[in-house]
């Protein structure tokens, strides 16, 4: 049972949860997958690259973001989806060794018109690694319920 | 086919490419290890939620996507990676048994400001299904070295 209703979700608040430490396997297994380019799969290629070394691919990075923010934060949560994020930014390459954390904040909500028993939290999530520096951040957009019974956020 | 470069993508080229299956499999097998929430890995639990059945982690949709414009867009580019995303939007739900493919059109080119062997190139891109039901959109920058001094005419 979700503990968390859109009514308990303060604007202003935040949370910084999450460790995950990346291994160079896991980084080539994804790439292998989903973003084969050489930088991310093939050591030697990796090193004549702008990067000088494998990278995780950016959609990696993010997989492994939402699997904390699940485990944190969601998963608390009478959550409904999400329809997207906004100004995903990769700003520093995550490469393998990386440990990985998350720091979430609400930025604003709003209660839906059309169907009051739901709203949308606004926030932001920046992930940064072992040495502080941030990695990627991305704006995020939460459908979530109101407690049961509830007409009004207010 | 040549390789492509900064030089070769000018605003408004549409390109159509990709034809990817979504399995059962694979949809629980990349929310069990990235997103695991009861819609994307439990098929019982998701029929009694709001989506009605199992459907795929929109990061996987992303990640599938990005496949598609690996083997069919920038393989054999000088595609230097992404800055990042300026918008991605999950439009419907993804579901097993559909297959993906992808329109992506530019929507603007800039060179590096500092370095002058590089440019950014903006797409957009559009994920349909087999009905052309549009499942999920994208805009987004990709780098791309600029064609090399001794190759460019």
């Amino acid at each position: 049972m979700p503990t968390e209703y859109f009514e308990d979700i303060k604007i202003g608040s935040s949370n910084e949860f999450g460790s995950k430490t990346v291994s160079l396997e896991e980084i080539v297994k994804f790439a292998t997958e989903y973003d084969p380019q050489p930088f991310h799969i093939d050591e030697e290629a990796a090193k004549d690259s702008i990067y000088e070394g494998i990278i995780a691919s950016g959609w990696h990075t993010a997989s492994m973001t939402m699997r904390m923010m699940v485990d944190h934060m969601i998963s608390g949560r009478a959550g409904l989806g999400s329809p997207g994020v906004d100004n995903l930014r990769w700003f520093k390459p995550v490469r393998p060794g990386d440990t990985l954390r998350v720091r979430s904040e609400v930025l604003s909500k709003k209660q839906s018109k059309s169907r009051p028993e739901m709203g949308t939290i606004f926030g932001v999530t920046q992930v940064f690694n072992q040495h502080d520096d941030m990695v990627m951040s991305f704006g995020t957009i939460g459908m979530t319920l109101l407690r049961p019974g509830s007409k009004s956020a207010d | 086919m040549t390789k492509k470069y900064f030089e070769d993508f000018g605003v408004g080229q549409i390109e159509e490419f990709g034809n990817r299956k979504v399995t059962e499999e694979e949809v629980i097998e990349f929310a069990t290890e990235f997103d695991p929430q009861s819609f994307h890995v439990d098929k019982a639990a998701a029929k009694d939620h709001f989506f009605g059945g199992i459907i795929a982690s929109g990061w996987h949709t992303g990640s599938m996507l990005m496949r598609m414009i690996v083997d069919f867009q920038i393989s054999n580019s000088s595609s230097m990676g992404s800055p990042g995303m300026d918008e991605l939007r999950w439009i419907s739900p993804v579901r097993p048994g559909e297959t993906l493919k992808v329109k992506s059109e530019v929507l603007s080119t800039a060179k590096h400001p500092r370095k002058s062997d590089r440019g950014f190139v903006k797409f957009g891109y559009t994920v349909f299904n087999q009905d052309d039901q549009t499942k999920m959109t994208m805009t987004s920058s990709i780098l791309f070295g600029c064609t090399p001094i001794a190759e460019a005419s």
